[in-house]
């Protein structure tokens, strides 16, 4: 069946379901294990870890020894990235969700240039990793990728995947992005992504920028939220979108569990101190997940903030309406004479 | 306006040194194959030295010297990088100017070594301690070593300086020289510097000496970046040596007050003695006017030059003036000037007259 994507987002997602015929024909050699149907619906949320320290970076970038990207496997189907501070110092954070019959994979990083950061070589040996434990061939899961909001630092790496087959691509505009998700009532609009079993739910919460999704894992209920808040410098580009995305996201959490809420990022150390813009090296982070208490307080600091500027709520730092990349740092050699 | 001139190549335009009107890149038949003056090279060292050489320092007008080029900018991939950890750059055979490799350290502080007939003169250490990472010794003594067997000496005593003792951008590597024979390391605290330069009595307004041999390198004190700022004058190549006070960047201004009176003392100093450049400790700026790289870039494929015109502390101390007693960015075209604000600090505010580009940014 020839797919372009307007076909795609009218297609219900059950016609994408690979026939039981067609899997019958699966090489048994290659199929280690005979495939079984995964059942992402009952016992949840599915139990994972997350590591206690994540790579992150080195004091001379250049003798930075560290793999391009961390791999860390949540949970056999739930798949964390994180590209090295010394490739990107963004260092954003990727995720790679597998169903019975695709793969979602979330953001895709801040280097174009699959000679400068395999993140595709790493992405295919995560993909035929799982096929092979699961009983599938790895070319028959398609891949789709998304990501969070429309900033390079996450879909630069998008180009390594033009030439993959069977791999949807999210376009670089609004207009593709809620219509790869066909959505017609972004933000509010909570649509359902199905990856055969395992269900994405994904909603608009646009504030760091008019154009992002936040991503709820059904089967982990991990909450992805994006560059609209994660451990580190929550840069609001636009107060009033933002707050109501966090009334959305209070409502979510009022109405579903939630295990972790996740951003793209971590700008922060242990003890709450600031990483600043553009560092390749943070010694000693804090953890990349946020609780859901510490969203709810967050929410409850942004109900009092009215005006530009920093604030921190203890768990991330709010960056009302400041530009870019201003930090709290101060001058170390400033002196009264 | 006609779209359809065809462009012309000017070698005056393009750097290319070559006088005439014409470009002849493989050389002019026309020339003379054996012009006047050939056979006095710039050369210091004789062809058939019988000893010790003894160079005499005094010339008319400034050294000659070559730094016409851009520096090695880093990577895109920090991690990947494989440029010199520390790049070195000749500028005449008693001078010799050194940067950190940004992916070592993003700050990538330039240091400077000068050669007088009785030693050598370190300035700036560098932003990285570990000798691994940044050999900033090793580069040192293979230079001496070579420049000593050139002239002929057994012995280059090498004092080792800062143009500020605080400033972690470039005493670092300091530690490297700790135990080195025949070595003098200046102190990283205020008031042993004052004693290192006698200058106990006359800080700020007084100068103090560091004869290297002919040499006599002139230490300024200048806080205003730092507590402790000096900058040093070598009378050699008429060059000022600024550190954090002046330098193509982001001047994070320590003490206003000061920082006017030390650019004021710097022009005095320009109007009494030659000055042929202005060398600081770093480029942050971009060949773009008046726009700058964030801090901790790896990569910085659009740097200005790190050389700055003596006329420049004329800009500098009328832009200092108008920041005294505010905290506010103020960009201009070769620096900007930040005064009691975050280092990242950025503003709207851009001089007028003044062709505002955004250069590409590579990811």
């Amino acid at each position: 069946m020839q797919l372009n994507r307007r076909a795609f987002v009218s297609l219900p997602v059950l016609s994408f379901i690979v026939p039981a015929a067609q899997a019958a024909f699966t090489d048994v050699a290659e199929a280690a294990v005979a495939p079984v149907t995964i059942d992402f619906k009952s016992r949840l949320p599915a139990a994972g870890t997350l590591p206690k320290r994540w790579i992150c970076g080195s004091e001379s970038a250049m003798d930075n020894t560290d793999p391009p990207t961390q791999v860390h496997w949540y949970n056999e189907h739930t798949v964390v990235l994180r590209q090295n501070k010394c490739y990107s110092y963004e260092a954003p954070f990727m995720m790679l969700y597998f169903g019975n019959e695709r793969v979602l994979m979330v953001d895709q990083g801040f280097n174009q240039l699959r000679t400068d950061w395999p993140l595709r070589d790493t992405v295919d040996a995560c993909i035929s990793e799982w096929a092979k434990k699961h009983g599938r061939k790895a070319e028959d899961l398609e891949l789709l990728l998304a990501f969070s909001h429309l900033h390079a630092d996450h879909y630069a790496a998008q180009n390594e995947f033009v030439d993959r087959p069977n791999t949807r691509i999210m376009g670089l505009t609004h207009e593709e992005m809620v219509g790869f998700w066909g959505m017609t009532h972004y933000p509010e609009q909570r649509v359902t992504l199905d990856l055969g079993g395992r269900e994405i739910w994904i909603w608009g919460s646009p504030g760091h920028v008019m154009s992002e999704f936040a991503y709820y894992d059904t089967y982990t209920q991990i909450l992805y939220t994006g560059d609209m808040f994660y451990r580190g410098r929550c840069y609001i580009s636009f107060w009033q979108p933002w707050f109501d995305s966090m009334t959305r996201l209070m409502k979510f959490l009022d109405e579903y569990p939630v295990t972790h809420v996740v951003g793209c990022h971590v700008e922060m150390g242990s003890r709450g101190e600031d990483y600043p813009y553009g560092v390749t090296w943070q010694p000693d982070e804090a953890p990349w997940q946020l609780t859901v208490a510490e969203l709810r307080h967050a929410y409850e600091v942004a109900k009092t903030i009215t005006q530009p500027g920093i604030y921190f709520t203890g768990g991330v730092y709010l960056c009302n309406q400041t530009r870019g990349t201003t930090t709290i740092d101060k001058n170390p050699y400033a002196y009264e004479s | 306006m006609n779209q359809t001139q065809t462009p012309v190549y000017n070698p005056a335009l393009s750097g290319n040194p070559s006088s005439s009107n014409r470009a002849y890149p493989n050389g002019n038949p026309a020339d003379p194959l054996n012009p006047v003056g050939a056979k006095n090279t710039d050369s210091v060292v004789p062809l058939h030295r019988t000893g010790e050489v003894t160079h005499d320092y005094r010339c008319d007008g400034p050294a000659p010297g070559t730094i016409g080029f851009r520096w090695i900018f880093g990577s895109i991939v920090a991690a990947k990088n494989t440029d010199p950890r520390v790049q070195v750059m000749q500028y005449n055979e008693d001078t010799y100017l050194m940067r950190e490799n940004i992916c070592v350290h993003w700050e990538g502080p330039f240091t400077y070594l000068l050669f007088g007939n009785k030693g050598a003169l370190l300035i700036d250490t560098g932003a990285t301690s570990n000798a691994e990472w940044y050999p900033l010794r090793k580069t040192v003594d293979g230079i001496i070593a070579r420049w000593a067997k050139a002239r002929g000496k057994t012995n280059v005593p090498l004092t080792v300086v800062m143009t500020s003792g605080e400033d972690a951008a470039q005493n670092q590597g300091l530690s490297q020289f700790v135990g080195r024979t025949h070595t003098r390391l200046a102190p990283k605290s205020l008031a042993e510097v004052k004693a290192f330069y006698k200058l106990e009595s006359a800080w700020p307004a007084g100068t103090g000496k560091i004869d290297l041999g002919d040499r006599v390198i002139e230490v300024i004190p200048t806080p205003g970046s730092h507590r402790d700022g000096v900058s040093f004058y070598d009378p050699y190549c008429d060059i000022l040596f600024t550190g954090d006070l002046i330098y193509p960047g982001k001047i994070q201004i320590g003490n206003d007050k000061d920082f006017v009176r030390s650019i004021e003392r710097l022009k005095a100093w320009r109007e009494s003695h030659p000055v042929k450049w202005i060398l600081g400790g770093h480029v942050e700026m971009q060949f773009l006017p008046g726009k700058a790289y964030p801090r901790f870039y790896a990569y910085k494929p659009y740097e200005r030059l790190l050389e700055m015109k003596p006329e420049l502390i004329d800009d500098v101390l009328a832009s200092a003036k108008l920041v005294v007693g505010k905290q506010m960015v103020l960009v201009r075209p070769d620096f900007q000037l930040l005064n009691g604000v975050s280092p990242d600090q950025k503003t709207l505010e851009f001089p007028a007259g003044v062709a505002n580009i955004n250069g590409p940014r590579a990811f």
